[in-house]
């Protein structure tokens, strides 16, 4: 059993614990899958209210991706430290690379669990895809970059807010409002052009009308996230702000003063 | 001339690498400042391999910074330490820490807290799991090894916590206050675990403000202002103090009047403010005992409880700094 083993399996176990985590994560986006899925498609003509729900369990699992990355990552990193088990974990020959490999691989399996029941959820309540193997594939790699953005997020709220609460509260809010503001749970359609623009240089909100786009059409994306530029850029700011909040992980979580 | 120049050199080079293989803590001159603070002011310590060494002080005396310094958490500013001939950073293999706070996770049992650091350490998943059978026996938590760390008491915590520095690798345990918020039951059971921990290959470094934690060890260092004051073993430190009897009192009230009283009475130091009452240091405490309840009395003041006892750790502090060790008593 190696470091990498050990940390996953500790940090999977709590965030499968923790009530407030698994309603968070997967029972809040649920409920909003529920009450989208029955009472937002009303006027919604039959023929197309399968794809409507199925954009509704797209944005709810991008929700739940975001929430596991930006509120329950820096919580969990938060908890850590102030509790002083990093402190300990410091003073063993631990290598802080390895802590990092465990959390994250405890986190996208976490992720990817929340992921899978709110799609199956949105699933019973009707949603249908419409998708090639491919497309479902190039979908699988957005999944991805949401994964990847957010966990870098988390991060640097994990290394720079010390208490708990900050840390989880703060990222409950990020995703919260950023969500709200990117198009993540407003149509996109309906933003204003100022945030139109920031939907799309977010990477979250980019990819999660690629990952639309891709599963039910460009009607219900608002745009066609996957045209020439587009997609590079969205890999490019997911893979920076992971690589911004790994280095800053690194560097001053374990920093010794 | 010559031959016995190389003769001596070799001596003292001899004599070096001995005291490095000996010691199993070795510091010198180690200084610690947080901008212009000097937490730690040149410290010099020594702590032979198996010795049990009690590091004492109040809060702010650098004795925290100076075992997490040792822990290889945080740097010194300038000194030279060897955790056995090694720098700190290259001994985390055989350095045990147990800081002050509760790390274990409360959502995991606590065995599963146990595997994890087995697995931190580099065990595979079968000896993790043997040696984690016989970490819980030892610190008396099998029958508990499947409740989550939520529902154990304080004491089954801070013990779980301990059978974490107990994995056979490990040569050095540093324990920061571990007994800090026990209550005396569960403090009691814990330093038995301690005395239990003690051989010729384990050394311990017990960081602590409690005199009666740190009369349990073969060695005591007093530390005041990131200085360490006074070191000696427990029972040499007090004789050294001058210290012989001391004349607890438990009065009614609590002034200044009470304690100007007693301070006359208090020939060997200043009078030692309790949480219900007061300590005086006495030569004689026959003939003292019915004089100072005779003055109390004509003051006003009961003497509720008076008893007799030998000078602690603490006292011997207090003598040495005019400063309590803890605020309460």
């Amino acid at each position: 059993m190696g470091q990498i083993t050990a940390t996953w399996n500790k940090t999977i176990k709590e965030f499968l614990r923790q009530k407030t985590v698994l309603f968070w994560t997967i029972g809040w986006p649920i409920i909003w899958v529920l009450i989208g899925s029955f009472s937002f498609t009303s006027n919604v003509p039959s023929e197309t209210l399968s794809y409507a729900r199925g954009a509704i369990s797209i944005s709810m699992m991008v929700f739940a991706l975001m929430t596991a990355g930006m509120a329950n990552l820096p919580g969990n990193i938060a908890q850590d430290r102030e509790r002083g088990l990093l402190t300990k974990v410091m003073s063993m020959p631990v290598s802080p690379w390895r802590d990092f490999i465990g959390r994250i691989l405890a986190l996208l399996a976490f992720s990817g669990l929340s992921a899978m029941l709110v799609i199956a959820v949105g699933f019973a309540c009707g949603a249908r895809f419409f998708f090639t193997e491919i497309d479902f594939g190039f979908a699988l790699v957005f999944i991805l970059l949401i994964f990847v953005g957010s966990a870098g997020i988390g991060m640097l709220i994990g290394t720079f807010v010390k208490h708990v609460h900050g840390a989880i509260m703060s990222g409950v809010g990020l995703t919260v409002v950023s969500a709200a503001l990117s198009g993540v749970m407003t149509p996109y359609a309906y933003l204003p052009s100022v945030l139109q623009d920031f939907a799309r240089i977010y990477p979250i909100s980019s990819a999660n009308s690629a990952i639309t786009y891709l599963l039910v059409g460009e009607e219900y994306a608002g745009y066609n996230p996957l045209s020439t530029s587009q997609p590079v850029l969205t890999a490019l700011v997911a893979l920076l702000l992971f690589v911004l909040g790994l280095i800053t992980y690194s560097r001053f979580c374990w920093k010794k003063e | 001339m010559k031959f016995n120049q190389i003769c001596c050199y070799y001596n003292l080079l001899f004599e070096r690498v001995k005291s490095i293989q000996t010691f199993a803590v070795l510091a010198e001159k180690v200084t610690k400042e947080y901008g212009k603070k000097e937490v730690l002011k040149e410290v010099n310590l020594k702590i032979s391999k198996g010795e049990f060494y009690a590091l004492m002080g109040p809060n702010g005396s650098g004795k925290t910074t100076l075992a997490s310094i040792l822990a290889s958490v945080k740097l010194p500013t300038s000194g030279k330490i060897q955790i056995f001939g090694k720098k700190p950073e290259d001994a985390k293999k055989i350095t045990g820490y147990v800081p002050q706070e509760n790390f274990s996770s409360p959502l995991l049992t606590g065995k599963e807290n146990l595997m994890y650091f087995a697995g931190l350490l580099g065990y595979s998943k079968r000896e993790a799991a043997e040696i984690v059978e016989g970490l819980l026996n030892k610190v008396g938590l099998w029958e508990d090894a499947n409740k989550r760390v939520s529902h154990y008491s304080g004491g089954m915590r801070k013990r779980l916590e301990v059978a974490t520095i107990l994995f056979p690798s490990l040569k050095l345990l540093i324990l920061d206050e571990p007994t800090t918020g026990l209550d005396p039951s569960a403090r009691r059971k814990f330093l038995g675990l301690v005395q239990e921990l003690r051989n010729e290959e384990t050394t311990i470094l017990l960081v602590t403000h409690i005199g009666a934690d740190a009369d349990l060890a073969s060695r005591v260092g007093l530390m005041d202002k990131g200085a360490i004051i006074a070191e000696d073993q427990p029972e040499r430190l007090k004789k050294s103090s001058g210290l012989e009897n001391v004349v607890n009192i438990e009065t009614s009230i609590k002034n200044e009047k009470v304690a100007n009283l007693l301070s006359k009475f208090s020939e060997k130091m200043k009078v030692l403010e309790t949480e219900t009452g007061y300590r005086v240091f006495t030569e004689d405490v026959e003939e003292a005992t019915p004089k100072i309840v005779r003055s109390l009395d004509q003051i006003g003041c009961k003497a509720i409880r008076i008893e007799t006892a030998k000078p602690s750790l603490e006292d011997v502090f207090f003598k040495l700094t005019e400063r309590k060790v803890r605020e309460v008593d």
